[in-house]
């Protein structure tokens, strides 16, 4: 019997050595003080408008990877093949953005450009002007923008990490230019560039709660009137803390995910 | 021939890596001016027995005696060994010229700065005499001109010579080879083997793990054959290339085409 | 172009009714609270990578959760906590030892708060780079004998350098950038001197190009700088490009 139960504690000491049974019992007791020792009566009341930031949020943080991504392929692009005023144009757009802090660019982009748009004569008989009126409109640029300047520096080191050899052998078959793009140099760029734009994705999570400042309706906007409303400091902040944390896990997971995916391919 | 220094003795050595044992009980003796080549397959653990001597990886059992002095080794609570005394260890070491199968240079020195490096950081000598023998050295492997070149600058064969010159500026008690030449394209090989042999041939204690068998057939005062963790023959180059015992050495030695 | 004509360069001017000595003396404070941050965050770092890469296995766990919990909230939000919560524990410990309610000087916040940012991010850039040394660089350092003190001076040290250095100059532009933050609690700086003069004179793109000037400005010049650290320290290695 001992022979049996030794390997079986050692085993279990293994996965869950002391020092782990006393981090976990300290985060149950943290949760546990959380939960009963502060005051969350006022949160059926902001459940409604929460769950509608929080589809803001996603919605904002999908629309703004995808146009900045669609937007950092030629930016990459630029500054491997050419190498006149395309090039320095795309340098300095990603040196720009990158170089200036996010909720900047989201000031200058809501109450800059937004104050000059409503300056234009005969703009608000134009079909845009619903969207003008609104803040959304003006954090998905900035924001797509400023991914784009990210995910564009990341793309240039992919395109110009693909070998010659790959490319030149779909020469060599006498493939287009058009199809040695999309068939060889973009998909082998893209799975270079996987895990860093997926790391960048994740940040671009985590600036959302930025687009609240232009006065948008997402999670972060609901939380700060609860907590001007309640005059409670820390309890809606512990809250959008923990959404946060389990959206930035379950997006680890799913991108490593992907990424198992793509990496079984390569070999 | 009996009243000549023990370089390194091994007695009894095991070395297991979770449930794979790859030595199985492996003892050998180098005296001074000996020139022992270990050859076998790949997986025969002759790596790993080299580098058990100067304790890369720890021997699970054994004695390792370097010089006459025996390592000494206390449990390390996982149900193996680690030096007891790493101020013994590390003295000890320093004596072994080692030389590795990827030269492990250190890219942030130069080829001097990594020849005078261990005799000046380990041993405490004065740095201009550590210098004065680095450029002695670095000129008898051909290397003066490069002193001031990083090692990223060398070719393979360059970078193995430059990593012969760093052994010998310890004035070792014994030289340890890793394949020496097992990284190198093929037309380098014999720069380096050259350089080998010139320093068996003046009574440099050795041991060296090789693929090139008329190397090790040419330099080397004793063979060791290596299978499956155990020492399966041993003798001078004569007997055991001309008259191979074991079945295993014969199908070892055979021509591959 | 409009763009010329809406704006009236004069509010740029140094002297009273213009902001331009407003901006740059929130400049000055970006610039120093991101270098106070900065500065204690690489400090954590350090200590913070030696325990992931050398530690016993209970300092790892405990600096895998610091990382991770640190990495995976929004910078905004954990200002947010990190400033009320440790406004509260410095005045709890000022009542414990007889003092009044104390006023928590928004510098020292910001400084802490942009650490302990600054501190996980630059654990895992350190660690990075501590276990990017090729292997044999240190089992050459253990052949020939050389201390652990040794090896890490002679041989770590002056690996794990230029391999830290972009990722550490990348820091501190985002340091720089964190601060803007700090406007979100209230502290006085580029931000949100920026954002002031903007509400007051309503123009807004006037002001706010200006600040993201400014910032570029920074950004650049510490290019510049770590640059030449980087060409520096980066002996031996050969630019790959």
């Amino acid at each position: 019997m001992t022979a049996l139960a030794l390997p079986t504690r050692r085993r279990l000491r293994k996965v869950m050595p002391v020092y782990r049974m006393i981090y976990i019992a300290i985060g149950l007791a943290t949760l546990y003080l959380i939960v009963t020792g502060l005051s969350w009566d006022w949160l059926p009341k902001y459940l409604p408008k929460l769950w509608t930031g929080f589809q803001i949020s996603l919605a904002i943080w999908a629309a703004s990877v995808i146009f900045g991504f669609l937007i950092a392929l030629p930016l990459g692009l630029a500054q491997v093949l050419s190498r006149g005023p395309l090039r320095w144009l795309s340098v300095a757009y990603c040196t720009t953005l990158r170089g200036t802090p996010l909720l900047m660019q989201l000031w200058l982009f809501y109450y800059g450009l937004g104050a000059m748009m409503t300056q234009i004569p005969g703009i608000r008989s134009t079909v845009l002007w619903p969207y003008l009126r609104e803040a959304w409109p003006f954090a998905v640029l900035a924001l797509s923008l400023n991914f784009a300047a990210y995910a564009g520096e990341i793309m240039r080191g992919a395109f110009a990490g693909v070998g010659r050899g790959e490319i030149e052998a779909g020469k060599a078959f006498g493939m287009s230019s058009t199809k040695v793009f999309f068939r060889i140099w973009l998909p082998l760029a893209l799975r270079q560039a996987l895990p860093t734009l997926a790391g960048e994705t994740v940040m671009q999570l985590k600036a959302i709660p930025l687009v609240a400042t232009v006065t948008v309706p997402e999670m972060y906007a609901v939380i700060s009137q609860s907590r001007h409303d309640t005059l409670l400091t820390y309890e809606p902040l512990l809250l959008i803390a923990g959404i946060y944390l389990s959206l930035t896990f379950l997006l680890v997971q799913a991108l490593a995910a992907v990424e198992r995916r793509f990496s079984l391919a390569k070999r | 021939m009996a009243d000549r220094k023990v370089a390194v003795q091994l007695t009894g050595l095991r070395k297991r890596f979770g449930d794979l044992e790859v030595l199985k009980g492996v003892s050998l003796t180098a005296h001074s001016g000996d020139v022992i080549a270990i050859i076998g397959g790949s997986g025969s653990g002759k790596s790993t027995l080299l580098r058990c001597i100067n304790f890369l990886e720890t021997p699970t059992a054994g004695e390792v005696r370097l010089h006459g002095e025996l390592v000494a080794m206390k449990p390390d609570g996982e149900g193996g060994f680690r030096a007891a005394d790493p101020a013994q260890l590390n003295r000890l070491r320093a004596r072994l010229g080692m030389v590795f199968q990827s030269f492990n240079l250190w890219p942030h020195r130069t080829v001097l700065e990594n020849v005078i490096e261990a005799p000046v950081h380990v041993l405490g000598q004065n740095r201009d005499a550590a210098i004065a023998n680095a450029e002695r050295l670095l000129d008898r492997v051909g290397l003066l001109a490069k002193r001031d070149v990083y090692p990223e600058m060398l070719s393979g064969g360059q970078k193995q010579r430059a990593a012969i010159a760093r052994a010998l500026a310890v004035d070792p008690h014994a030289m340890l080879f890793d394949e020496p030449t097992s990284a190198l394209d093929p037309e380098l090989v014999g720069e380096v083997l050259s350089v080998i042999a010139d320093l068996a041939r003046e009574g440099r204690t050795m041991i060296l793990v090789t693929h090139e068998m008329q190397f090790a057939r040419n330099v080397a005062s004793e063979i060791i054959f290596l299978r499956n963790g155990l020492i399966e023959e041993q003798g001078k180059p004569s007997d055991v290339f001309d008259n191979p015992k074991s079945e295993a050495l014969r199908a070892f030695l055979a021509p591959k085409y | 172009m409009d763009f010329l004509n809406i704006t009236d360069w004069s509010l740029l001017a140094l002297n009273s009714p213009g902001w331009g000595g407003a901006l740059l003396w929130g400049a000055v404070k970006t610039v120093q609270i991101a270098l106070g941050g900065y500065i204690i965050g690489q400090i954590i770092g350090v200590c913070g990578a030696m325990g992931k890469v050398y530690g016993p296995p209970w300092l790892k766990e405990l600096l895998a959760i610091y990382t991770t919990l640190i990495r995976a909230v929004p910078e905004l939000i954990l200002i947010l906590i990190l400033f009320y919560a440790g406004t509260a524990a410095l005045n709890t410990l000022a009542a414990k030892i007889g003092m009044g309610p104390i006023d928590v000087n928004g510098a020292l916040a910001g400084v802490l708060v942009i650490s302990t940012v600054q501190g996980a991010y630059s654990t895992e850039v350190i660690r990075a780079a501590i276990q990017s040394i090729p292997s044999g660089c240190h089992e050459a350092a253990a052949a020939y004998g050389m201390s652990k003190w040794t090896t890490f001076k002679r041989v770590t040290l002056p690996l794990l350098v230029p391999r830290a250095l972009p990722g550490m100059s990348n820091l501190w532009v985002i340091a720089t950038k964190e601060t803007a933050l700090l406007s979100v609690v209230g502290f006085s700086e580029l931000a949100l001197v920026a954002k002031q003069a903007a509400g007051s004179t309503k123009y807004y793109m006037t002001f706010f190009l200006a600040a993201c000037a400014i910032y570029l400005t920074i950004t650049l010049i510490s290019r510049v700088f770590f640059n030449q650290v980087e060409a520096r320290f980066s002996r031996g290695m050969v630019k790959h490009k």
